[in-house]
C-alpha cells in the first residue's frame, strides 16, 4: 500500500504528476475534436438535409467511408502519410516543411472522424423536430434563416443530445489511441509508469480510474444540459 | 466552386496556425517504451538508460544539438521516411529486411538474443524443445524473425512492446519469449521475473546481423558518415567504455 501511494505520488520519483499531465492531454485533444466534430457535424446534417444532389451525394460518402474506416488507421494514414503529403506539396511551392505536432494531428483526425457520426446524430434530431413548429415559424413571417436560429435549432438539441453525450463520451476514449503515434496522452504516460515500475495492476487501474471520473463528470454536465434544454417539454415517461 | 476555394483556404489557414516550422535541430528517434536498461522514461519526465546516454555522446561528438523524439515501436520507420526525426537510435538492430527501406550506420552494439522460460520448464534453445508451445517476441523485430525461420513448429505470438510480451509469460499466456539478453535482466531481476530464467542463447548471423546502428534514410549519406565518425570518435576516447561501465560488467559492443 504504502509502495503504491509513492508510486502515485505527484512529484517524482512517484508517476502521478505525470498521469495527471497525460490526462490534460487526453482532455485537450477531446474537447478540440469534439468542437471540430460539433461544426462538421451540423454543417453535414444541414448539407444532408437541405444540400443539393452532389452535396448530399459527398456528405453520403464522407460519413460512410469515415464510419467504415477503423479510427486507428485514419490516425496512421494522416499522421504518417498525411504528414509526408502535405509537406511534399509545400516544398513543390517552395515553402518551408513543417511538423504537424501530435496534438493536433490528434484533433484534426478524431475531429473529423466524429463530424461524420455527429452528422448523423443530427440529421435524425432535424428531422424529429414537428414539421407544424417550421410551418408556424414560417407563417408569421420567419426567414428560412431566423425560423433555424429561434426554432428548429432550439427545438433539435433535447434529441441530439443523448447521442452527442454518447459521442463525448467516445471521443475521450478514441483519444488513447493517439499512444500508437507517440503522443503522451494518458494511456501512454500509464504504459510507461507502468513499464518502468513494472506494476502494472496499480497503474492501468488508476489509469481506469481516471478515466471513469471524466464519463462521470460528463455525465453530470449533459444531464444538466438536457434538463435545460428540455424545460417546457412535457416530462419523459 | 468559389465557397470550396475559401472553405481550403480556411483549412490551410487553420493548419499553418497548428502547425510549426520544423527544428534545425537533430532529431533522434527513440521508442516510446520503456525498454531498461537501454531506454526509459523517469519519472520526472526525462529519458534515461544507456542508449540515451550514448545519443548525448554522440551528438556532443558530432557537435550537434540533439532533440529526442519518442515514438511507438511499429511506427517509427514511417516517422523516420516521413522526417518526424532523422537518425533512430532505439536498438534496432542491422538486417537486410529493414536495409531495403532505410540506411544503417555503423554498429553501436551487439548482444545476443536468448529465450527465457519458467523455471524447471523443458524448453532450450533448440527448436525441438518449444513444439508446440507459445512463444512470445515483439514484432518487427530480429527475434520475431528468428522464430518464424527456426521455431516453425511453435505457436509464435506478437507483441507490440517488450514489456508486452514479459508480462505474459508473467500471466502464463505464452511458454516462452525471445528477446535481447540484456534488456532481459531488469525483468529477471525484478519481483515478476523471479520464476524465470534464460534457457539457452540463440546464433544465427544471417537473422541477426551485425549489431545495433543508428537508422537514416538513405539519402542523408552525409549525416550517415558523421554518425559513424562520431561513434568510432567515442569507442576510441573512451566515452563508450565509461558509459558502458554505469550499467554493465562487460563490453557490449560485441566481437
Amino acid at each position: 500500500m504504502e509502495q503504491a501511494l509513492e508510486y502515485l505520488a505527484f512529484s517524482p520519483p512517484g508517476w502521478g504528476g505525470n498521469l495527471l499531465r497525460g490526462l490534460l492531454s487526453t482532455l485537450q485533444i477531446a474537447f478540440g475534436a469534439y468542437a471540430l466534430g460539433l461544426c462538421l457535424g451540423l454543417c453535414g446534417a444541414l448539407g444532408k438535409i437541405y444540400g443539393g444532389p452532389v452535396t448530399r451525394w459527398g456528405l453520403e460518402i464522407y460519413t460512410t467511408l469515415i464510419r467504415a474506416v477503423p479510427e486507428l488507421v485514419l490516425i496512421l494514414l494522416l499522421y504518417y502519410a498525411g504528414t509526408d503529403l502535405l509537406n511534399t506539396a509545400l516544398e513543390s511551392f517552395g515553402y518551408e516543411r513543417v511538423d504537424i505536432d501530435g496534438l493536433w494531428a490528434g484533433i484534426y483526425v478524431i475531429g473529423f472522424v466524429q463530424g461524420a457520426y455527429s452528422t448523423e446524430v443530427f440529421r435524425a434530431a432535424f428531422q424529429a423536430v414537428p414539421t407544424g413548429q417550421i410551418e408556424a415559424a414560417r407563417a408569421i413571417g420567419m426567414s428560412p434563416f431566423k425560423s433555424h436560429t429561434r426554432v428548429v435549432i432550439p427545438a433539435m438539441i433535447p434529441f441530439a443530445i443523448p447521442g452527442l453525450a454518447n459521442l463525448w463520451l467516445i471521443t475521450t476514449k478514441d483519444t488513447a489511441l493517439l499512444a500508437v503515434v507517440g503522443f503522451s496522452e494518458l494511456l501512454l504516460e500509464t504504459k510507461q509508469a507502468a513499464g518502468g515500475t513494472k506494476s502494472y495492476l496499480l497503474f492501468y487501474c488508476a489509469a481506469a480510474v481516471l478515466y471513469l471520473l471524466v464519463t462521470l463528470c460528463s455525465n453530470v454536465i449533459f444531464g444538466q444540459i438536457e434538463r435545460h434544454y428540455r424545460r417546457g417539454q412535457p416530462a419523459q415517461t | 466552386m468559389k465557397k470550396i476555394i475559401t472553405i481550403l483556404a480556411g483549412t490551410a489557414a487553420a493548419l499553418s496556425m497548428s502547425a510549426q516550422l520544423a527544428f534545425a535541430d537533430l532529431k533522434i528517434g527513440i521508442a516510446a517504451e520503456a525498454y531498461p536498461p537501454f531506454a526509459e522514461k523517469a519519472a520526472d519526465g526525462t529519458w534515461k538508460g544507456w542508449e540515451v546516454d550514448m545519443i548525448g555522446a554522440v551528438c556532443a561528438a558530432m557537435n550537434e544539438k540533439c532533440e529526442i523524439v519518442p515514438i511507438a515501436w511499429d511506427g517509427i520507420i514511417p516517422a523516420l521516411l516521413a522526417k518526424k526525426m532523422d537518425v533512430i537510435m532505439a536498438s534496432m538492430s542491422i538486417t537486410e529486411e529493414r536495409q531495403k527501406t532505410i540506411a544503417f550506420s555503423d554498429k553501436y552494439y551487439n548482444t545476443p538474443a536468448v529465450i527465457v522460460a519458467p523455471k524447471g520448464s523443458s524448453i532450450s534453445g533448440d527448436a525441438a524443445s518449444v513444439k508446440g508451445k507459445i512463444v512470445g517476441v515483439q514484432v518487427s523485430t530480429i527475434h520475431a524473425n528468428y522464430v518464424e525461420k527456426h521455431f516453425g513448429d511453435a505457436d509464435a505470438k506478437s507483441y507490440n512492446t517488450f514489456d508486452e510480451h514479459n508480462q505474459d509469460l508473467v500471466a502464463g499466456r505464452v511458454d516462452a519469449v525471445v528477446g535481447d539478453s540484456l534488456a532481459m535482466q531488469p525483468f529477471l531481476s525484478s519481483d515478476a521475473g523471479k520464476g524465470f530464467e534464460i534457457k539457452g542463447e540463440l546464433n544465427d548471423v544471417a537473422v541477426f546481423g551485425p549489431g545495433v546502428g543508428g537508422g537514416l534514410r538513405k539519402e542523408d549519406t552525409d549525416l550517415a558518415a558523421k554518425l559513424n565518425a562520431a561513434i568510432k570518435k567515442v569507442r576510441e576516447d573512451g566515452t563508450y567504455g565509461e558509459i558502458s561501465k554505469k550499467y554493465f560488467s562487460f563490453d557490449i559492443y560485441g566481437g
